[in-house]
């Protein structure tokens, strides 16, 4: 079958039949809602740009499985090339659809249980590790979109998952059957989820042994009986149905990628499938394999984002004349410092990263904590320079309806107007992109997606090595000597 | 055998005090010697790198000897080893080896 092209994935999507609910409604055909479209066509782009000579470099390479060329989102990385590579692609998709394009989190997923399924069968005689190759081979053969499902329900933050006075807080395993396992629980805020072909499901925690139900790793179709998605609300998400295009701001890629409540209700997965059972000690490395590889896109994709960003809020202070302007500048030139100190980091992380048993590559753990931990920093301020420059009008913006109304109309377009030659629809196009991007959910997905800040965090500190510091200080304080 | 760093920059285990030990586990051992890096004639190269990175882990470093053997952080040839047991762990390996 081969690399798709967007509409090829449209309507792969089409054909299959997912249990998804929105506003109270079972949606017939996500490609096809107005709802869900945006996140659609985003991750369409993740398909054409693939087949477009200028990005074929970036989001094309060759399977190392047999030698055939595939979409880059469907390959494991086998050096610190393919790590560069993938933070070089995530930008240019952040660039063009200005949102999130959803189709990393699954491609990460792919890559920590390549890697994690090889160590376990190295430990254990286990044959997870073939098992997951021969559905990489379908991934990259049906060129795939997987979505990357980690973070549990929790219930009681104090409990461990075995203490839960509901079990399904995290999902775990009912049931051993011979020819496959039954699975319950809920995955929380998945990005991609109802737009997918189906869903890497993994562990969210450490686990110990009385935790071992819940040690379970899988892969299920996305329209496997008893997988139920539930999708969020978004800031401003009635504009998607209002017809209003103008004031979705961005109304062919959204504000930020299309998440759902994934419910499993006692799902069989086919031993097949089935890639951790158990291998409680192998739960937290997972982890932490998977949130490096996912914490290292962050300065990529944040950093195409801010690009469209900076071009906005320039663009708008050109319409207004007040792009000459000296503060205006020195913010402008603040936005990038901050947006290419992103991407800083995950170059960096890309080129330190290192070889695993399994044979792929993944990024600095330290170094690509540390990228996400500026990411819920940096993109708040660079969405403040923006809210700053662009004017109160940010907020207070008239409708696109108004703007067409027969009677006020002309009132809105007339005092929105600033120079002679700029059209008021320019500013108020630009104002509503600004808006999406820096008012709501986006903002926040910068702060929680990947994980907290603490769970950043707490890995930094893990990984900070206190004592080869204490030891250097030591050592020049003439301390011990 | 020789020994190898890979630069020190950041490392995640005490290079220096590795090397230290190994070199004076060798000097005991009757049939190992230790040859520069840079000779022409090295059986076995021990590259002892401060994190995974492996910077010291290159094609042209490795081709200076018959075999080469990894410690990359707290770990030997992708094994991890705690660091308080790399220089014993690099001495039996050797052992076997010479």
């Amino acid at each position: 079958m081969g690399m798709m092209r967007g509409d090829e994935y449209r309507d792969s999507l089409r054909r299959l039949k997912p249990e998804i609910y929105y506003l109270a409604e079972k949606i017939a055909s996500v490609a096809d809602h107005p709802a869900f479209m945006p996140h659609v066509n985003a991750a369409a782009l993740t398909y054409d740009m693939a087949r477009a000579p200028e990005f074929e470099e970036l989001l094309t390479t060759t399977s190392h499985l047999d030698g055939k060329k595939i979409n880059f989102f469907t390959h494991i990385h086998h050096s610190t090339h393919d790590l560069i590579r993938k933070v070089k692609a995530l930008r240019a998709l952040g660039q063009h659809t200005a949102s999130c394009f959803a189709r990393c989190v699954g491609h990460d997923a792919m890559n920590a249980i390549f890697s994690i399924t090889y160590d376990i069968d190295q430990k254990n005689g286990t044959d997870y590790h073939p098992r997951f190759i021969n559905l990489l081979r379908e991934i990259q053969a049906k060129d795939l979109f997987l979505s990357g499902a980690m973070t549990d329900a929790k219930g009681d933050r104090r409990l461990s998952p075995s203490q839960q006075p509901d079990p399904d807080q995290y999902v775990h395993v009912v049931e051993k059957k011979k020819d496959g396992i039954v699975v319950r629980g809920a995955k929380t805020h998945i990005t991609g989820a109802v737009n997918a072909h189906g869903h890497l499901v993994m562990p969210t925690t450490a686990m110990k042994e009385a935790d071992t139900d819940f040690a379970v790793c899988f892969y299920v179709p996305v329209d496997a009986p008893g997988v139920i998605h539930v999708f969020g609300r978004q800031t401003n998400d009635d504009r998607k149905c209002s017809g209003c295009l103008i004031d979705q701001g961005n109304a062919e890629f959204g504000i930020v990628g299309g998440e759902a409540l994934l419910v499993f209700e006692d799902v069989f997965v086919p031993w097949e499938h089935v890639f951790m059972c158990g291998e409680h000690d192998f739960a937290f490395e997972l982890v932490e394999r998977f949130a490096t590889a996912h914490r290292q896109n962050y300065g990529g994709c944040k950093a195409g984002l801010s690009d469209v960003l900076i071009g906005a809020i320039y663009g708008l202070n050109e319409t207004q004349g007040t792009a000459g302007a000296a503060h205006i500048k020195d913010k402008i030139v603040e936005m990038v410092h901050l947006a290419e100190t992103l991407y800083c980091c995950s170059i960096a992380c890309s080129c330190q990263g290192y070889q695993l048993p399994a044979g792929n590559f993944i990024a600095d753990p330290l170094l690509a904590n540390v990228t996400k931990l500026n990411v819920t920093r940096n993109v708040y301020e660079i969405a403040r320079l923006a809210q700053d420059m662009a004017g109160g009008m940010l907020a207070t913006l008239p409708s696109e309806a108004d703007w067409r109304d027969s009677v006020v109309g002309k009132y809105v377009d007339k005092y929105l107007k600033t120079s002679a030659e700029v059209p008021a629809e320019t500013r108020m196009r630009l104002l509503r992109l600004i808006e999406g991007m820096t008012c709501g959910t986006a903002l926040v997905e910068s702060m929680h997606g990947a994980g907290s800040p603490q769970a950043q965090k707490i890995m930094i500190m893990r990984r900070a090595n206190l004592e080869h510091k204490k030891r250097l200080a030591r050592n020049l304080a003439k301390i011990g000597e | 055998m020789a020994l190898k760093y890979c630069g020190s920059c950041n490392p995640l285990i005490n290079l220096s005090q590795i090397g230290h030990d190994l070199l004076t586990a060798i000097e005991k051992e009757d049939d190992l010697v230790f040859v520069s890096p840079e000779s022409t004639d090295i059986n076995t190269l021990v590259i002892l790198c401060g994190c995974a990175r492996a910077c010291g882990n290159l094609i042209e470093t490795r081709a200076r000897a018959k075999r080469s053997i990894v410690v990359a952080g707290e770990t030997i040839d992708m094994t991890p080893v705690a660091e308080i047991n790399i220089s014993g762990t690099l001495t039996e390996k050797l052992r076997k080896v010479k």
